[in-house]
């Protein structure tokens, strides 16, 4: 391919530091990453980038001198390099990190939707639409992330959302078996809210996506805080053998797991329970009946583990997993993530659909709602967002781990 | 002496531990406690079916844990001789398996930079009791046989003649691998690379292990190593230039790792290039050059600093790609290791069914290219032939590593 030929990327973010989701999985497009054992250099170069806050520990400006791209003071100019007229083939949207304010459901207000509807006016202003990926949740507004999706409807561009955990290597290798009945799915995560919580959140969507009859959406959620999720799950409301089951998939456990070296039984022993200050439980109902949970078990894990109880009663009817977040120096995740986005790129085809995002998003910011209003179970009617999970398993490590 | 068969009256079978020191951590406690506590296996929690019976310790520091198990355990009893805790104190044989985990704690070193850990007097010590008691039962020793070759010939050939299983090696093989995968069946494997990390005698066991059972299951099964050479420091970096292996397979293993230091003061995540290699590896690096009977080239890195995990890769004939993969250990702090899991897994299953569920000779054969390794780099980077090692074995199909 000749040098004209390479396509060339716009990066919109709003901060650009060490250890940024700029610097992770931006930069990927400048110096490439490892991928099924080689270092992969991406078909298409960094053009233009817009930078919303630029501070000391800036690095887009040193990054633009090295690899020959300019930093824009707007997005439209960031996308037009310049120019009168849109001049790149994809852009990389990442709305995560700096200083933004904070809502009253604990929403950080990062301008993905802003940004968004800036780049799609550059779009509709000189007459042409390309691939946009956007990093983590479309907005902390379900209704702005809606209007996101439709504005690439109705522009037809690809759009790509989400989150790495959905497409990072599990322990095992696990994807629900097609045509078999869930019949509960639990999921555990640990980090704040309302940016871990979503992680955790699109993780339990992209195992349950898969069910027969597809996805339809969801009809209702609830989300509880402190005892309340013991006894919830005293009551039932969701299940100590999927507890048992997430757990023994978790490689770091805090307690005397990791003061004496003994391997606990957190389901079990009673420690897990001292272990997490304030536990929360996400209730999700789906259209379909099935019913997921996330327990955000701050305390007492660190790490990001799946279960769910299939129809039948064999051994085999509780799957598990874990979703692997190796740590620095390499976030090997962030790769797995841009990986799928240069894939869209260069192939103008979204590996997975952006509704499985759209709905995530949906969810969080009603679950937040429903914390607000003294924990209330609350009707989501506007949450039926139905699709079709891709046919074939798009996490890292799927195709290999089947040959 | 004939061989006791499995004992068929549903008693759970007993097992003695004999270790070198049991504190947070190291080899016996991450063993020892599995078996005893269970551990997180597929979705459940994972209680084995045997008791951990009787231990014996050779050091006791200060951070030691093993009296606080046996108050912990009842069942549980330190013994002060390693014959008494295969007796429980009396005149015979009373346990159903025996655990050999000599790793960790304060042994001498040799002259050749092996610490001389006691796995073969102990194991000499387990078989006067077998042979006392006219009865044997299946033994597992952790990571290699012997810092001595002749000794480790002789423990398995006592094995042989004693006739009980005899289960040896790293938690690599088994430990679960990032893609998860393993080498088909009656590859034609060509060359392979492995990158580990620490030193040798230590860590290179690991890295050897890990190699050792993907190239296992080549066409023709193994046939053993005819010579090796071990390079350190420069030499390394002067082989890497005269093409000494294949530039993609060392390319596949840092590909694979999650932990390749950046170069970079910036913090790109890059790839090193050839000038920056050696300002990464914190030690001199260290090269075994393995040139196996059947043809098959491999060699084996330490590289700490570069990287921090243990990855290998394979060119097979008539593939385009290598073969490349990460054998996972963890990847971050505040993490258990978990490794310990399959491992464990094996363990209960060798004493259970009294059957070993991979060959010992894999094991005898990385104890001799470790020995062999560091002989050569003692001898000035000499290289050996290695007619001591023309070790055969065939592994079963069935892959053995966590996958589930």
């Amino acid at each position: 391919m000749g040098e004209q030929a390479r396509l060339k990327l716009a990066i919109v973010t709003t901060q650009w530091e060490w250890r940024s989701h700029a610097n992770h999985m931006g930069e990927r497009f400048l110096s490439g990453y490892p991928r099924a054992g080689r270092w992969h250099r991406p078909a298409i170069d960094v053009a233009g980038a817009y930078v919303d806050q630029r501070g000391e520990d800036d690095l887009s400006r040193q990054r633009a001198e090295e690899f020959g791209f300019a930093v824009y003071p707007t997005i439209p100019e960031a996308l037009r390099l310049g120019t009168d007229m849109l001049a790149v083939d994809a852009v990389l949207l990442i709305g995560e990190h700096g200083d933004y304010p904070v809502n009253d459901k604990g929403q950080k207000l990062y301008p993905r939707y802003e940004f968004f509807s800036q780049i799609v006016d550059v779009f509709r202003q000189d007459g042409r639409a390309v691939p946009v990926f956007n990093d983590k949740h479309l907005s902390y507004s379900f209704d702005k992330a809606q209007r996101m999706v439709a504005m690439a409807r109705e522009l037809d561009f690809p759009l790509l959302a989400g989150s790495s955990l959905p497409v990072t290597f599990r322990l095992p290798p696990l994807e629900l078996p097609p045509g078999r009945r869930v019949e509960e799915a639990l999921m555990i995560g640990i980090g704040g809210s309302d940016a871990m919580d979503f992680h955790a959140l699109e993780a339990l969507q992209c195992m349950v996506e898969r069910r027969p009859g597809g996805e339809t959406g969801v009809r209702a959620v609830q989300l509880i805080e402190g005892d309340a999720v013991w006894q919830a799950g005293k009551d039932g409301r969701w299940s100590r053998r999927l507890l048992e089951g997430t757990l023994a998939r978790s490689d770091s456990r805090s307690g005397i797991a990791l003061s004496d070296g003994r391997p606990q039984d957190l389901a079990h022993s009673g420690e897990l329970e001292e272990l997490v200050e304030n536990p929360s439980a996400y209730f999700i109902e789906y259209q379909d009946g099935l019913r997921a949970t996330l327990l955000m078990l701050n305390g007492a894990v660190q790490d990001y583990t799946f279960a769910a109880r299939l129809e039948g009663t064999g051994e085999d009817a509780v799957v598990s997993t874990q979703f692997l977040l190796p740590g620095q120096p390499n976030v090997t995740y962030s790769a797995c993530l841009m990986e799928k986005a240069e894939e869209m790129f260069v192939s103008g085809r979204a590996p997975y659909p952006v509704e499985r995002t759209l709905l995530t998003s949906g969810m969080l910011e009603r679950c937040l709602q429903s914390r607000m209003d003294d924990h209330r179970r609350l009707d989501t009617p506007e949450l039926q967002v139905s699709y079709q999970a891709p046919p074939v398993s798009q996490f890292s490590g799927a195709l290999e781990s089947a040959t | 002496m004939p061989h006791t068969p499995k004992d068929t009256s549903g008693r759970r079978p007993r097992v003695a531990a004999l270790v070198t020191e049991y504190r947070k951590y190291s080899h016996g406690q991450n063993i020892v406690d599995r078996l005893m506590g269970g551990y997180g296996w597929e979705s459940r929690w994972h209680h084995p079916a045997l008791d951990v019976i009787s231990l014996y310790v050779d050091q006791f520091p200060e951070s030691d844990l093993s009296r606080e198990r046996e108050a912990r355990h009842a069942d549980l009893r330190i013994y002060p001789t390693i014959a008494e805790a295969l007796t429980l104190g009396g005149g015979e044989l009373a346990v159903d398996g025996v655990l050999l985990i000599a790793e960790h704690g304060d042994y001498p070193v040799n002259e050749k930079g092996q610490t001389l850990y006691p796995r073969y007097e102990f194991f000499c010590q387990a078989i006067e009791v077998f042979r006392a008691s006219g009865r044997s039962v299946p033994v597992f020793c952790d990571k290699h046989l012997s810092w001595n070759w002749e000794w480790a010939t002789e423990m398995v050939a006592t094995s042989r003649e004693l006739g009980f299983p005899l289960m040896a090696g790293s938690s690599l093989p088994v430990t679960r691998r990032i893609p998860s995968i393993d080498m088909p069946m009656g590859a034609q494997v060509e060359e392979i690379v492995g990158l580990g990390v620490g030193g040798i005698d230590s860590y290179d066991v690991h890295a050897l292990e890990a190699m050792q059972c993907l190239v296992e299951r080549r066409q023709g099964g193994e046939t053993g190593v005819v010579s090796i050479q071990a390079l350190r420091g420069d030499s390394v970096w002067q082989a890497l230039d005269d093409g000494a292996w294949s530039a993609d397979l060392f390319e596949a293993c840092l590909c694979r790792s999650f932990s390749l230091a950046p170069a970079d003061e910036s913090h790109r995540h890059t790839y090193p290039t050839r000038e920056e290699l050696p300002q990464l590896v914190g030690s001199p690096p260290v090269a075994y050059r393995i040139e196996y009977a059947d043809g098959l080239r491999g060699t084996m890195f330490l590289m700490e600093g570069l990287v921090s995990d243990i990855t290998a890769a394979a060119r097979i004939a008539d593939r385009p790609d290598p073969l490349s993969l990460l054998f996972y250990l963890g990847s971050g702090h505040h993490m258990q290791p978990n490794f310990f899991n399959p491992l464990c897994h094996h363990i209960e299953e060798l004493i259970v069914n009294n059957r070993p569920p991979y060959p010992v000779e894999r094991t005898l054969l990385t104890t001799g290219l470790s020995g062999a390794g560091v002989e050569s780099l003692w001898l000035g980077e000499k290289p050996l032939a290695t007619p001591h090692l023309n070790i055969s074995y065939q592994v079963a199909e069935a892959s053995t590593y966590r996958r589930t």
